[in-house]
Protein backbone atom coordinates (compact mmCIF):
# COMPACT_ATOMS: atom_id res chain seq x y z
CA UNK A 1 0.00 0.00 0.00
CA UNK A 2 3.06 2.30 0.97
CA UNK A 3 4.70 1.61 -2.17
CA UNK A 4 1.08 2.45 -4.19
CA UNK A 5 0.64 5.69 -2.44
CA UNK A 6 4.57 6.53 -2.81
CA UNK A 7 4.24 5.75 -6.51
CA UNK A 8 1.03 7.79 -7.31
CA UNK A 9 2.38 10.94 -5.40
CA UNK A 10 5.51 10.43 -7.60
CA UNK A 11 3.49 10.57 -10.46
CA UNK A 12 1.51 13.34 -9.61
CA UNK A 13 4.39 15.73 -8.35
CA UNK A 14 5.55 14.82 -12.28
CA UNK A 15 2.64 15.86 -13.24
CA UNK A 16 2.68 19.09 -11.49
CA UNK A 17 6.61 19.80 -12.67
CA UNK A 18 7.90 22.15 -14.89
CA UNK A 19 7.53 19.89 -17.95
CA UNK A 20 10.25 21.20 -20.01
CA UNK A 21 10.80 19.48 -23.01
CA UNK A 22 14.79 17.99 -23.45
CA UNK A 23 14.75 20.11 -26.04
CA UNK A 24 13.87 23.05 -24.24
CA UNK A 25 16.35 22.38 -22.34
CA UNK A 26 18.91 22.15 -24.93
CA UNK A 27 18.10 25.68 -25.90
CA UNK A 28 18.73 27.09 -22.66
CA UNK A 29 22.28 25.58 -22.35
CA UNK A 30 22.83 26.48 -25.62
CA UNK A 31 23.24 30.26 -25.61
CA UNK A 32 26.04 31.67 -25.84
CA UNK A 33 26.54 35.56 -25.66
CA UNK A 34 23.11 35.33 -24.66
CA UNK A 35 23.71 34.39 -21.15
CA UNK A 36 23.42 37.29 -18.88
CA UNK A 37 19.99 39.36 -19.67
CA UNK A 38 18.91 42.93 -18.84
CA UNK A 39 18.38 43.54 -15.10
CA UNK A 40 14.99 45.41 -16.09
CA UNK A 41 11.36 44.03 -16.41
CA UNK A 42 11.37 41.89 -19.14
CA UNK A 43 7.46 42.74 -19.30
CA UNK A 44 8.59 46.13 -20.51
CA UNK A 45 10.97 44.64 -23.15
CA UNK A 46 8.02 42.34 -24.23
CA UNK A 47 5.21 45.55 -24.56
CA UNK A 48 7.73 46.65 -26.72
CA UNK A 49 8.18 43.75 -29.08
CA UNK A 50 4.77 43.35 -29.40
CA UNK A 51 4.57 46.84 -31.42
CA UNK A 52 6.83 46.17 -33.67
CA UNK A 53 5.34 45.94 -37.06
CA UNK A 54 5.20 43.18 -39.53
CA UNK A 55 7.72 43.48 -42.31
CA UNK A 56 4.99 41.65 -44.10
CA UNK A 57 3.51 44.75 -44.46
CA UNK A 58 5.90 46.28 -46.21
CA UNK A 59 5.92 43.32 -48.99
CA UNK A 60 2.74 43.87 -49.17
CA UNK A 61 2.77 47.34 -49.79
CA UNK A 62 5.32 46.97 -52.87
CA UNK A 63 3.14 44.07 -54.39
CA UNK A 64 -0.02 46.13 -54.29
CA UNK A 65 1.79 49.55 -55.79
CA UNK A 66 3.14 47.32 -58.83
CA UNK A 67 6.73 47.19 -58.27
CA UNK A 68 8.53 43.97 -59.94
CA UNK A 69 9.84 41.14 -57.69
CA UNK A 70 13.32 41.90 -57.42
CA UNK A 71 15.76 38.95 -56.06
CA UNK A 72 19.02 40.69 -56.09
CA UNK A 73 17.80 43.28 -53.04
CA UNK A 74 17.81 40.05 -51.17
CA UNK A 75 20.30 38.71 -49.03
CA UNK A 76 20.69 35.36 -50.85
CA UNK A 77 20.29 32.40 -48.74
CA UNK A 78 23.59 30.38 -49.26
CA UNK A 79 25.10 33.21 -46.90
CA UNK A 80 24.04 30.62 -44.20
CA UNK A 81 27.16 29.38 -43.75
CA UNK A 82 28.99 33.00 -42.49
CA UNK A 83 26.34 32.90 -39.51
CA UNK A 84 28.28 31.10 -36.55
CA UNK A 85 27.64 32.74 -33.84
CA UNK A 86 24.06 32.99 -32.05
CA UNK A 87 24.05 36.57 -32.01
CA UNK A 88 24.03 36.33 -36.12
CA UNK A 89 21.75 33.74 -35.97
CA UNK A 90 19.00 35.47 -34.53
CA UNK A 91 19.66 38.74 -37.00
CA UNK A 92 19.84 36.73 -40.04
CA UNK A 93 16.77 34.67 -38.95
CA UNK A 94 14.84 37.82 -38.74
CA UNK A 95 16.22 38.91 -42.33
CA UNK A 96 15.33 35.68 -43.64
CA UNK A 97 12.21 36.01 -42.31
CA UNK A 98 11.48 39.09 -43.77
CA UNK A 99 12.60 38.10 -47.19
CA UNK A 100 10.70 34.74 -47.42
CA UNK A 101 8.09 37.17 -46.86
CA UNK A 102 8.84 38.93 -49.46
CA UNK A 103 9.17 36.06 -52.07
CA UNK A 104 5.92 34.63 -50.40
CA UNK A 105 3.73 37.68 -51.80
CA UNK A 106 5.30 37.86 -54.64
CA UNK A 107 4.05 34.07 -54.94
CA UNK A 108 7.95 33.01 -55.88
CA UNK A 109 7.97 29.87 -54.09
CA UNK A 110 11.56 28.49 -55.65
CA UNK A 111 13.37 31.16 -53.70
CA UNK A 112 10.59 30.71 -50.93
CA UNK A 113 11.66 27.13 -50.37
CA UNK A 114 15.42 28.25 -50.71
CA UNK A 115 14.93 30.87 -47.90
CA UNK A 116 13.24 28.34 -45.63
CA UNK A 117 15.85 25.79 -45.70
CA UNK A 118 18.40 28.56 -44.62
CA UNK A 119 15.37 29.52 -41.79
CA UNK A 120 15.20 26.12 -40.48
CA UNK A 121 19.06 25.82 -40.56
CA UNK A 122 19.25 29.02 -38.50
CA UNK A 123 16.32 27.95 -35.97
CA UNK A 124 17.77 24.73 -35.16
CA UNK A 125 20.97 26.64 -34.28
CA UNK A 126 19.07 28.38 -31.88
CA UNK A 127 17.29 25.11 -30.85
CA UNK A 128 14.15 26.77 -32.16
CA UNK A 129 13.72 24.70 -35.01
CA UNK A 130 10.73 23.05 -33.52
CA UNK A 131 8.40 25.73 -34.28
CA UNK A 132 9.33 25.59 -37.59
CA UNK A 133 7.37 23.60 -39.51
CA UNK A 134 9.03 23.37 -42.47
CA UNK A 135 7.35 20.04 -43.73
CA UNK A 136 3.90 21.91 -44.04
CA UNK A 137 5.46 24.90 -45.39
CA UNK A 138 7.16 23.02 -48.03
CA UNK A 139 4.05 21.44 -48.69
CA UNK A 140 2.40 24.72 -48.90
CA UNK A 141 4.70 26.54 -50.62
CA UNK A 142 4.52 23.94 -53.86
CA UNK A 143 1.09 25.46 -54.68
CA UNK A 144 0.41 28.84 -55.08
CA UNK A 145 -3.21 28.52 -54.72
CA UNK A 146 -1.94 28.25 -50.72
CA UNK A 147 -0.50 31.79 -50.54
CA UNK A 148 -3.35 32.81 -47.60
CA UNK A 149 -2.46 29.62 -45.70
CA UNK A 150 1.44 30.06 -46.35
CA UNK A 151 1.63 33.42 -44.95
CA UNK A 152 -1.00 32.53 -41.86
CA UNK A 153 1.29 29.49 -41.01
CA UNK A 154 5.02 31.69 -41.21
CA UNK A 155 3.79 34.30 -39.39
CA UNK A 156 2.57 31.98 -36.39
CA UNK A 157 5.42 30.32 -36.50
CA UNK A 158 7.79 33.82 -36.10
CA UNK A 159 5.05 34.21 -33.68
CA UNK A 160 5.52 31.51 -31.59
CA UNK A 161 9.40 31.81 -31.63
CA UNK A 162 9.30 35.16 -30.50
CA UNK A 163 6.88 34.36 -28.07
CA UNK A 164 8.71 31.09 -26.66
CA UNK A 165 11.73 33.23 -26.59
CA UNK A 166 10.36 35.97 -24.50
CA UNK A 167 8.59 33.41 -21.47
CA UNK A 168 12.04 31.52 -21.33
CA UNK A 169 13.57 35.04 -20.47
CA UNK A 170 15.79 35.15 -23.55
CA UNK A 171 14.28 38.37 -25.22
CA UNK A 172 17.46 39.44 -26.26
CA UNK A 173 16.97 37.25 -29.41
CA UNK A 174 13.68 38.34 -30.10
CA UNK A 175 15.26 41.87 -29.88
CA UNK A 176 17.77 40.53 -32.78
CA UNK A 177 15.36 38.43 -34.54
CA UNK A 178 13.40 41.62 -35.16
CA UNK A 179 15.93 44.24 -35.64
CA UNK A 180 17.10 41.57 -38.51
CA UNK A 181 13.80 41.28 -40.07
CA UNK A 182 13.02 45.44 -39.74
CA UNK A 183 16.61 46.54 -41.40
CA UNK A 184 15.73 44.00 -43.82
CA UNK A 185 12.65 45.67 -44.75
CA UNK A 186 13.91 48.99 -44.56
CA UNK A 187 16.87 47.71 -47.33
CA UNK A 188 14.22 46.41 -49.30
CA UNK A 189 12.39 49.77 -49.16
CA UNK A 190 15.02 52.06 -49.74
CA UNK A 191 16.52 50.01 -53.04
CA UNK A 192 13.47 50.33 -54.53
CA UNK A 193 12.93 53.60 -53.54
CA UNK A 194 15.93 54.29 -55.45
CA UNK A 195 14.54 53.09 -59.02
CA UNK A 196 11.65 54.70 -58.35
CA UNK A 197 12.38 58.51 -56.82
CA UNK A 198 8.78 60.42 -57.83
CA UNK A 199 7.16 57.04 -55.74
CA UNK A 200 5.81 59.45 -52.74
CA UNK A 201 4.15 56.68 -50.58
CA UNK A 202 7.63 55.02 -50.55
CA UNK A 203 9.66 58.05 -48.99
CA UNK A 204 6.78 58.11 -46.51
CA UNK A 205 6.96 54.70 -45.37
CA UNK A 206 11.02 55.41 -45.05
CA UNK A 207 10.09 58.28 -43.06
CA UNK A 208 7.18 56.73 -40.99
CA UNK A 209 10.25 54.43 -39.54
CA UNK A 210 11.14 56.89 -37.26
CA UNK A 211 8.64 56.06 -34.84
CA UNK A 212 9.84 51.85 -35.21
CA UNK A 213 13.33 53.21 -34.91
CA UNK A 214 12.77 54.89 -31.43
CA UNK A 215 11.46 51.55 -29.92
CA UNK A 216 14.26 49.42 -31.29
CA UNK A 217 16.87 52.15 -30.15
CA UNK A 218 14.69 51.85 -26.54
CA UNK A 219 14.99 48.11 -26.52
CA UNK A 220 19.06 48.00 -27.55
CA UNK A 221 19.53 50.20 -24.42
CA UNK A 222 18.78 47.32 -22.41
CA UNK A 223 21.45 45.03 -23.24
CA UNK A 224 24.56 47.43 -23.93
CA UNK A 225 25.66 45.65 -21.21
CA UNK A 226 26.73 43.45 -24.31
CA UNK A 227 29.14 44.41 -26.37
CA UNK A 228 27.68 42.98 -30.02
CA UNK A 229 24.23 44.38 -28.43
CA UNK A 230 26.37 48.20 -27.74
CA UNK A 231 27.85 47.89 -31.14
CA UNK A 232 24.27 47.41 -32.86
CA UNK A 233 23.03 50.08 -30.62
CA UNK A 234 25.90 52.54 -31.80
CA UNK A 235 24.97 52.20 -35.41
CA UNK A 236 21.40 52.29 -34.82
CA UNK A 237 21.52 55.49 -33.03
CA UNK A 238 23.74 56.97 -36.36
CA UNK A 239 20.22 56.05 -38.20
CA UNK A 240 18.24 57.66 -35.66
CA UNK A 241 20.23 60.80 -36.14
CA UNK A 242 19.46 60.79 -39.71
CA UNK A 243 15.65 60.38 -38.74
CA UNK A 244 15.67 63.39 -36.39
CA UNK A 245 15.36 65.91 -39.51
CA UNK A 246 11.80 64.14 -40.59
CA UNK A 247 8.91 65.93 -38.88
CA UNK A 248 5.74 63.58 -38.43
CA UNK A 249 2.76 65.91 -37.50
CA UNK A 250 -0.04 64.05 -35.99
CA UNK A 251 -3.54 65.76 -35.82
CA UNK A 252 -6.30 63.58 -33.91
CA UNK A 253 -9.99 64.36 -34.97
CA UNK A 254 -12.61 62.21 -33.31
CA UNK A 255 -13.70 59.07 -35.63
CA UNK A 256 -16.96 58.21 -36.93
CA UNK A 257 -18.14 54.73 -36.91
CA UNK A 258 -21.34 52.28 -38.62
CA UNK A 259 -21.76 48.98 -38.36
CA UNK A 260 -21.78 47.26 -41.52
CA UNK A 261 -22.60 43.12 -41.55
CA UNK A 262 -21.53 43.13 -38.09
CA UNK A 263 -18.25 45.00 -38.57
CA UNK A 264 -17.73 48.09 -36.98
CA UNK A 265 -16.28 50.20 -39.56
CA UNK A 266 -14.03 53.12 -38.32
CA UNK A 267 -13.74 56.34 -40.84
CA UNK A 268 -10.54 57.63 -39.27
CA UNK A 269 -10.10 61.36 -39.08
CA UNK A 270 -6.86 61.63 -37.80
CA UNK A 271 -4.22 62.35 -39.81
CA UNK A 272 -0.06 62.30 -40.13
CA UNK A 273 1.90 64.14 -42.30
CA UNK A 274 5.51 63.61 -43.11
CA UNK A 275 8.29 65.92 -44.35
CA UNK A 276 10.98 64.29 -45.55
CA UNK A 277 13.46 65.59 -48.10
CA UNK A 278 15.44 63.40 -51.21
CA UNK A 279 18.82 64.32 -49.04
CA UNK A 280 17.10 62.59 -46.21
CA UNK A 281 16.52 59.38 -47.92
CA UNK A 282 19.82 59.55 -49.56
CA UNK A 283 21.43 59.76 -45.78
CA UNK A 284 18.96 56.86 -44.55
CA UNK A 285 19.30 54.56 -47.64
CA UNK A 286 23.35 54.94 -47.21
CA UNK A 287 23.33 54.11 -43.76
CA UNK A 288 20.64 51.52 -43.78
CA UNK A 289 22.94 49.84 -46.49
CA UNK A 290 25.71 49.98 -44.09
CA UNK A 291 24.26 48.46 -41.26
CA UNK A 292 22.41 45.53 -43.37
CA UNK A 293 26.03 44.73 -44.38
CA UNK A 294 27.62 44.77 -41.32
CA UNK A 295 24.61 42.18 -40.32
CA UNK A 296 24.53 39.71 -43.14
CA UNK A 297 28.88 39.72 -43.77
CA UNK B 1 -9.94 1.28 6.85
CA UNK B 2 -6.39 2.80 6.31
CA UNK B 3 -6.75 1.82 2.76
CA UNK B 4 -9.94 3.27 2.21
CA UNK B 5 -8.65 6.95 3.78
CA UNK B 6 -5.61 6.85 1.70
CA UNK B 7 -7.97 6.67 -1.58
CA UNK B 8 -9.97 9.07 -0.40
CA UNK B 9 -7.33 11.43 0.23
CA UNK B 10 -5.57 10.96 -3.23
CA UNK B 11 -8.77 11.34 -4.54
CA UNK B 12 -9.50 14.92 -2.84
CA UNK B 13 -5.87 15.85 -3.83
CA UNK B 14 -5.97 15.09 -7.71
CA UNK B 15 -10.31 16.03 -7.54
CA UNK B 16 -8.88 19.69 -6.73
CA UNK B 17 -6.21 19.96 -8.96
CA UNK B 18 -8.77 19.27 -11.51
CA UNK B 19 -11.63 21.47 -10.42
CA UNK B 20 -8.77 24.23 -10.57
CA UNK B 21 -7.98 23.23 -14.20
CA UNK B 22 -11.40 23.25 -15.32
CA UNK B 23 -12.47 26.63 -14.24
CA UNK B 24 -9.48 28.18 -15.82
CA UNK B 25 -9.16 30.68 -18.20
CA UNK B 26 -7.68 29.54 -21.56
CA UNK B 27 -7.43 32.47 -23.65
CA UNK B 28 -5.12 30.47 -26.41
CA UNK B 29 -8.01 28.26 -27.71
CA UNK B 30 -9.90 31.67 -28.37
CA UNK B 31 -7.83 33.74 -29.60
CA UNK B 32 -6.46 30.88 -32.12
CA UNK B 33 -10.18 30.19 -32.65
CA UNK B 34 -10.40 33.87 -33.87
CA UNK B 35 -7.95 33.44 -36.53
CA UNK B 36 -10.22 32.15 -38.91
CA UNK B 37 -12.68 34.27 -38.20
CA UNK B 38 -10.78 37.26 -39.81
CA UNK B 39 -12.90 38.76 -43.10
CA UNK B 40 -11.41 37.24 -46.76
CA UNK B 41 -8.45 39.47 -47.62
CA UNK B 42 -6.90 40.00 -43.96
CA UNK B 43 -3.41 38.61 -43.74
CA UNK B 44 -3.19 37.73 -39.78
CA UNK B 45 -0.22 39.69 -37.76
CA UNK B 46 -1.20 38.92 -33.99
CA UNK B 47 -3.41 37.26 -31.69
CA UNK B 48 -4.20 38.33 -28.25
CA UNK B 49 -5.09 36.52 -25.18
CA UNK B 50 -7.95 38.45 -23.19
CA UNK B 51 -7.43 36.92 -19.42
CA UNK B 52 -9.49 39.15 -16.87
CA UNK B 53 -8.00 36.44 -14.41
CA UNK B 54 -11.29 35.80 -12.76
CA UNK B 55 -12.04 39.21 -12.30
CA UNK B 56 -8.94 40.26 -10.92
CA UNK B 57 -7.72 42.37 -13.96
CA UNK B 58 -10.16 45.07 -15.30
CA UNK B 59 -8.66 45.35 -18.53
CA UNK B 60 -5.61 43.65 -20.93
CA UNK B 61 -4.09 45.80 -23.38
CA UNK B 62 -1.44 45.46 -26.22
CA UNK B 63 0.24 48.31 -28.30
CA UNK B 64 0.72 47.95 -31.87
CA UNK B 65 2.13 50.67 -34.69
CA UNK B 66 -0.57 50.98 -36.87
CA UNK B 67 0.47 52.75 -40.43
CA UNK B 68 -1.19 55.18 -42.87
CA UNK B 69 -2.77 53.31 -45.57
CA UNK B 70 -2.86 50.10 -44.08
CA UNK B 71 -6.53 48.63 -43.26
CA UNK B 72 -6.27 46.55 -39.91
CA UNK B 73 -9.07 44.32 -38.41
CA UNK B 74 -9.61 43.53 -34.53
CA UNK B 75 -11.82 40.63 -33.84
CA UNK B 76 -13.13 38.96 -30.60
CA UNK B 77 -13.63 35.40 -29.11
CA UNK B 78 -15.54 34.77 -25.87
CA UNK B 79 -17.90 31.62 -24.65
CA UNK B 80 -21.36 31.72 -25.76
CA UNK B 81 -22.57 34.90 -27.12
CA UNK B 82 -20.34 36.77 -29.02
CA UNK B 83 -18.45 38.59 -27.32
CA UNK B 84 -19.33 37.97 -23.72
CA UNK B 85 -19.37 41.21 -22.72
CA UNK B 86 -15.86 42.23 -23.73
CA UNK B 87 -14.86 45.22 -25.45
CA UNK B 88 -12.02 45.90 -27.51
CA UNK B 89 -11.43 49.82 -27.62
CA UNK B 90 -8.43 51.29 -29.52
CA UNK B 91 -6.30 54.37 -28.61
CA UNK B 92 -4.27 56.24 -30.51
CA UNK B 93 -0.91 57.49 -28.57
CA UNK B 94 -1.86 60.55 -27.03
CA UNK B 95 -4.97 57.97 -25.04
CA UNK B 96 -7.51 59.65 -27.64
CA UNK B 97 -10.26 57.12 -28.51
CA UNK B 98 -10.17 56.14 -31.98
CA UNK B 99 -12.64 53.19 -32.23
CA UNK B 100 -14.35 50.94 -29.93
CA UNK B 101 -16.55 47.84 -30.12
CA UNK B 102 -19.39 48.94 -28.09
CA UNK B 103 -21.68 51.11 -30.25
CA UNK B 104 -25.11 52.32 -28.65
CA UNK B 105 -25.07 49.75 -26.33
CA UNK B 106 -23.94 46.91 -28.67
CA UNK B 107 -21.10 44.85 -28.85
CA UNK B 108 -19.97 44.25 -32.11
CA UNK B 109 -17.43 41.14 -32.62
CA UNK B 110 -15.12 43.15 -35.05
CA UNK B 111 -13.71 46.29 -35.84
CA UNK B 112 -12.10 47.09 -39.06
CA UNK B 113 -9.85 50.41 -39.19
CA UNK B 114 -8.54 51.99 -42.26
CA UNK B 115 -5.75 53.94 -40.56
CA UNK B 116 -4.88 57.40 -41.77
CA UNK B 117 -2.23 58.39 -39.30
CA UNK B 118 0.92 56.24 -38.23
CA UNK B 119 1.93 55.65 -35.07
CA UNK B 120 1.45 53.67 -31.78
CA UNK B 121 -1.99 52.58 -31.12
CA UNK B 122 -3.24 50.84 -28.14
CA UNK B 123 -5.44 47.99 -28.03
CA UNK B 124 -7.34 47.55 -24.74
CA UNK B 125 -9.90 44.88 -23.50
CA UNK B 126 -12.40 45.66 -21.00
CA UNK B 127 -15.33 43.24 -19.66
CA UNK B 128 -18.77 44.91 -19.66
CA UNK B 129 -20.85 42.36 -17.52
CA UNK B 130 -18.75 39.48 -19.11
CA UNK B 131 -19.43 36.13 -17.34
CA UNK B 132 -15.90 34.24 -17.93
CA UNK B 133 -13.94 37.76 -18.55
CA UNK B 134 -11.96 35.46 -20.73
CA UNK B 135 -11.68 35.52 -24.58
CA UNK B 136 -9.32 36.10 -27.37
CA UNK B 137 -8.70 38.47 -30.42
CA UNK B 138 -7.08 38.41 -33.86
CA UNK B 139 -5.62 41.34 -36.16
CA UNK B 140 -5.01 41.19 -39.37
CA UNK B 141 -4.29 44.03 -42.14
CA UNK B 142 -4.85 44.47 -45.75
CA UNK B 143 -3.78 47.30 -48.16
Amino acid sequence: MKVLLASLFALFLTACGSGKKPDEQAFLNSLDSAKSGPTIDEEVINSILQQIPSPLEISVLLKESGTKYSPNILNSPDNLPKYNSNYKKALNLGVYGTDLGYTNIYEQNQDGIKYLESIKSLADGLNIGQFFDIETIGKLAANSKNLDSLLLITTQNFNSINHYLQTQSRANLSVLLLIGGWVEAMQITCQVSAKDPKNKELQEKIGEQKIILEQIVLLLGFYKEDANMASLLKDMEELKGAFDAIIITYTYRESTMEVVEGVAIIKDNSTTTINITEKDIENIKSLTNSIRNKIIS
Amino acid sequence: MKKIFSITLLMIIIGAGTTKLAGQCNPDNFANACIPKLSSGFNFLKSYKVDGEGGSKEKVEYSYVFTKGTQYMINLCATGTATDGIIVTLFDSSRNKVASSKINGQFISAIAYPCNATGIYYIQYTFDGSAGKCGGSALGFKR
